[in-house]
C-alpha cells in the first residue's frame, strides 16, 4: 500500500471527536447558546451526551465536556468529578462555572443555610452547599466565561481544541472593547457605576454601548484592581456597601475585597 | 512647494465636495454632551468644527483598532487583505498631525509595516487649526504647530480659512477651482497673528528642557506610588494615545482547518501584557506599569527615536476614570514644585 493510501485510511479511520455537554447549577443559558451553535459544530464533532437536548446519551469516555453552572449542592459536585473522570477535556461555560456567578455572590454576603430556610422553608430536605466555582473541585482546562457565553468565542474556543491549538479567552477589560468602539465613557461623563475596568472584556462592551453600565456579569478581568474601583465610585457619591454589593454581585472571589470588606466592617462597627 | 490660499467659510460646502472627490471625508462629530469622534460625513452640518479632541485619535484609521492580517482556506493559501479604500481625514489638529508623523516613524522603519505603509498612501490629511482648553500642553511638547504632515491645513481667520496646500496630492486635486483665492497681505497678516497670540493661550504648561533627566532622577517618586495605587489598570490612557502603537496578535481558527490572524490594540496596563513564559512578569503591579508608561511618553523614545512620544492633546487627561493621567501635574511635581494643584482638583477619598 502507496504511502498516499495509507494516510488517506488514517484520515477515515480517525474517530470523530466527542463532546458532551453538562449542567450543574445554573439558568442553562448556556445550554441555549451551545445549542443555536450546534449545527456550526455537528459536522466536526459526535454529541455523546446534551441530557438538556437528546434523549439518548451516554456515559462513556469522551473529548470534551462543556459545563455549565456553578457547585451548589452534593449531587452537582458528585455530578463534576464524574464528568472530570470520563473527559479528557472539561470547559467551563459561563459565568456559574468560572466565577460561580449569582449564588455565589449571595453566598459571599449572607450565610447559605439562612437562604435556604427562606427558600424551601427549615422543614426542607433539600441539601445545598454554598455555590463556588467548578475549579474549586476539579482540574478545568478552559475556562470561558459569559452571562451568557458570545457565540463566536465559543465556537473560536472548539475549533482551536478540536485542532489542539491553544484556545484564545481574553481577560483584558470591558473598557478594551469599549475604547475600541468609541463609545463615550459613561462613567466619567455621566457617573454611571459602570464596571468595565474591571470586568473581563468579550461581550464586546455590550451594555456600556447603548448607555448602560457594565454590571461585571463577566466576572473580573485578569488582576483586576477593586480598591482603585472602589475609590473612582466613592468619589462619584456611592457608598462602599453600594459598591460592594455591585463588585461581588457576579461571584467575583472575595480575596480581591479583602481591604474594602475591611473598611466595611470598621465602618459597620461604628 | 507650499501655496497660501483663503477659503470663505461660505464657500465651504464646494470645498468639502471637492475632498470628496478624493474618497469618503472622516470629520469630527459631537457623539456626547462632552465627546467628539472622527466618523464619515456628508454634508458641512455635520462636522463639529469646535471639536478640540476627539475620543479616538486619528490613529484608528492609519492602524485600525482590529484588523484582519491575513486569511487562510483549508489547504494553507493565503489571502492578505485590500487597504486602499482612499479617505479624507478633516480637522487634525497639529497634536494629532504630529502623532501620526510620531506613528509613521515607527511603522514605516524597516521592515516596514506593509499594511500601514500602503493604508497611508490613500489619506489625503487636512489639518485644522484650534484654541487650547485648559487640558492642552501641546505648546510644552513642542506641538503646538507643525512644518508638516499633512496635505492641506486650515487655519480659521474668522469669517475665512486660511488654506496652506502643502503637497502635490492635495495641489492636483483642488486644481482649477474658483473658491480657494490666492491670500492677499491683510489675510497673511491675519494668519501670522492668529499663531502669534495662540501662544499665550496655554494655561497647562511645563518648563523642562531635559525631561529624560527628570525621569530618570526621580524613577522612584512617590508619585509613582500615589498615582499607582489609583490605577485601574483599564487601559484608556492607551488607546486614546495618538502615539500608543502596541498590540496583540490573535488567531481565530475555523472547524474546517481556515480561519485568520488578526490584531488588535493592546495596553502596556494590562496585567497579561508584560507576561512571560514562567509566568514571571516584568511589571506585575499597576505602579510598575503606570511608571512604565509615563516613561514611555516622557523618556523612553528619547534614547532610540530622539523625540517624546507624548504630544500633549490631554486625550488620556480627560479619559482616566481614576483621574491620575495629569501629565503636566506630574511633571511638575517631579520638578519639585509642588505649588500647581492637580488639574482635576479633588482630594482621594480612600
Amino acid at each position: 500500500m502507496s504511502i498516499a493510501r495509507l494516510s488517506e485510511t488514517n484520515k477515515r479511520s480517525k474517530p470523530i471527536p466527542t463532546i458532551s455537554v453538562q449542567s450543574l447549577t445554573g439558568c442553562a443559558g448556556e445550554l441555549l447558546v451551545i445549542l443555536e451553535n450546534l449545527q456550526k459544530m455537528l459536522p466536526y464533532v459526535r454529541i455523546q451526551s446534551f441530557p438538556f437536548a437528546q434523549s439518548k446519551n451516554s456515559d462513556e469516555p469522551v473529548d470534551i465536556t462543556f459545563v455549565e453552572g456553578s457547585v451548589s449542592n452534593p449531587h452537582d459536585l458528585e455530578k463534576l468529578r464524574a464528568i472530570r473522570l470520563r473527559s479528557k477535556r472539561v470547559v467551563a461555560v459561563g459565568n456559574c462555572a468560572v466565577w460561580g456567578c449569582v449564588q455565589k455572590g449571595a453566598c459571599s454576603r449572607l450565610a447559605v443555610e439562612e437562604m435556604r430556610n427562606q427558600v424551601y422553608g427549615a422543614e426542607s430536605k433539600i441539601e445545598v452547599m454554598p455555590a463556588s466555582r467548578i475549579e474549586d473541585h476539579v482540574q478545568v482546562d478552559v475556562k470561558l466565561s459569559g452571562c451568557p457565553i458570545d457565540s463566536t468565542q465559543l465556537l473560536a474556543v472548539a475549533a482551536s481544541m478540536l485542532k489542539d491549538h491553544l484556545p484564545y479567552v481574553t481577560k483584558k477589560p470591558v473598557c478594551l472593547e469599549c475604547k475600541l468602539r468609541e463609545n463615550p465613557c459613561i462613567l466619567i461623563e455621566q457617573d454611571l457605576p459602570c464596571l468595565g475596568p474591571v470586568t473581563a472584556a468579550g461581550c464586546g462592551a455590550l451594555c456600556p454601548s447603548v448607555g448602560a453600565p457594565c454590571y461585571g456579569c463577566w466576572g473580573p478581568s485578569e488582576e483586576a484592581q477593586m480598591d482603585a474601583m472602589a475609590n473612582v465610585l466613592m468619589e462619584k457619591g456611592f457608598s462602599l456597601k453600594e459598591i460592594l454589593t455591585r463588585l461581588q454581585a457576579f461571584g467575583a472571589p472575595p480575596e480581591l475585597f479583602t481591604r474594602l470588606n475591611q473598611l466595611q466592617d470598621q465602618a459597620d462597627s461604628n | 512647494m507650499e501655496k497660501s490660499y483663503v477659503l470663505s467659510k461660505e464657500d465651504f460646502p464646494r470645498f468639502l465636495e471637492r475632498l470628496k472627490q478624493f474618497g469618503t471625508v472622516y470629520a469630527p462629530t459631537k457623539v456626547s454632551e462632552q465627546s467628539f469622534a472622527f466618523k464619515a460625513v456628508e454634508r458641512e452640518e455635520e462636522i463639529a468644527f469646535e471639536a478640540l479632541r476627539t475620543i479616538l485619535p486619528p490613529k484608528k484609521f492609519l492602524y485600525p483598532q482590529r484588523e484582519t492580517l491575513f486569511s487562510y482556506d483549508e489547504s494553507g493559501n493565503i489571502t492578505e487583505p485590500e487597504v486602499n479604500q482612499p479617505l479624507v481625514i478633516f480637522g487634525a489638529h497639529p497634536c494629532d498631525l504630529s502623532g501620526m508623523k510620531v506613528l509613521d516613524d515607527i511603522f514605516t522603519a524597516p521592515p516596514g509595516d506593509s499594511l500601514y505603509i500602503e493604508r497611508r498612501k490613500h489619506i489625503l490629511v487636512v489639518g485644522q487649526s484650534c484654541i487650547p482648553d485648559k487640558y492642552c500642553f501641546c505648546e510644552s511638547m513642542g506641538t503646538d504647530s507643525v512644518k508638516d504632515g499633512y496635505d492641506l491645513f486650515l487655519t480659521d481667520i474668522e469669517d475665512h480659512f486660511f488654506v496652506e496646500v502643502a503637497t502635490p496630492k492635495a495641489a492636483e486635486l483642488f486644481n482649477e477651482c474658483d473658491f480657494l483665492i490666492q491670500a492677499s497681505e491683510p489675510y497673511k497678516q491675519a494668519f501670522k497673528d492668529f499663531w502669534h497670540n495662540r501662544k499665550d493661550l496655554f494655561s497647562n504648561r511645563f518648563e523642562t528642557s531635559n525631561l529624560p533627566a527628570l525621569l530618570d532622577l526621580e524613577a522612584n517618586h512617590p508619585v509613582w506610588e500615589e498615582l499607582g495605587q489609583k490605577c485601574l489598570s483599564c487601559g484608556n490612557c492607551t488607546f486614546v494615545c495618538p502615539t500608543c502603537y502596541c498590540f496583540d496578535i490573535v488567531e481565530i481558527a475555523n472547524f474546517n482547518g481556515s480561519g485568520q490572524r488578526g490584531r488588535e490594540w493592546d495596553s502596556c496596563q494590562f496585567h497579561g501584557f508584560a507576561k512571560v513564559a514562567g509566568n514571571f512578569n516584568f511589571r506585575p503591579g499597576p505602579v510598575d506599569r503606570l511608571k512604565f508608561w509615563y516613561r514611555h511618553k516622557l523618556h523612553g523614545f528619547q534614547d532610540a527615536y530622539e523625540f517624546p512620544t507624548c504630544v500633549g492633546c490631554g486625550r488620556c487627561t480627560v479619559s482616566c476614570p481614576a483621574e491620575i493621567d495629569d501629565i503636566v501635574g506630574v511633571v511638575v511635581r517631579l520638578e519639585g514644585k509642588d505649588d500647581r494643584k492637580s488639574i482635576y482638583a479633588k482630594e482621594p477619598v480612600l
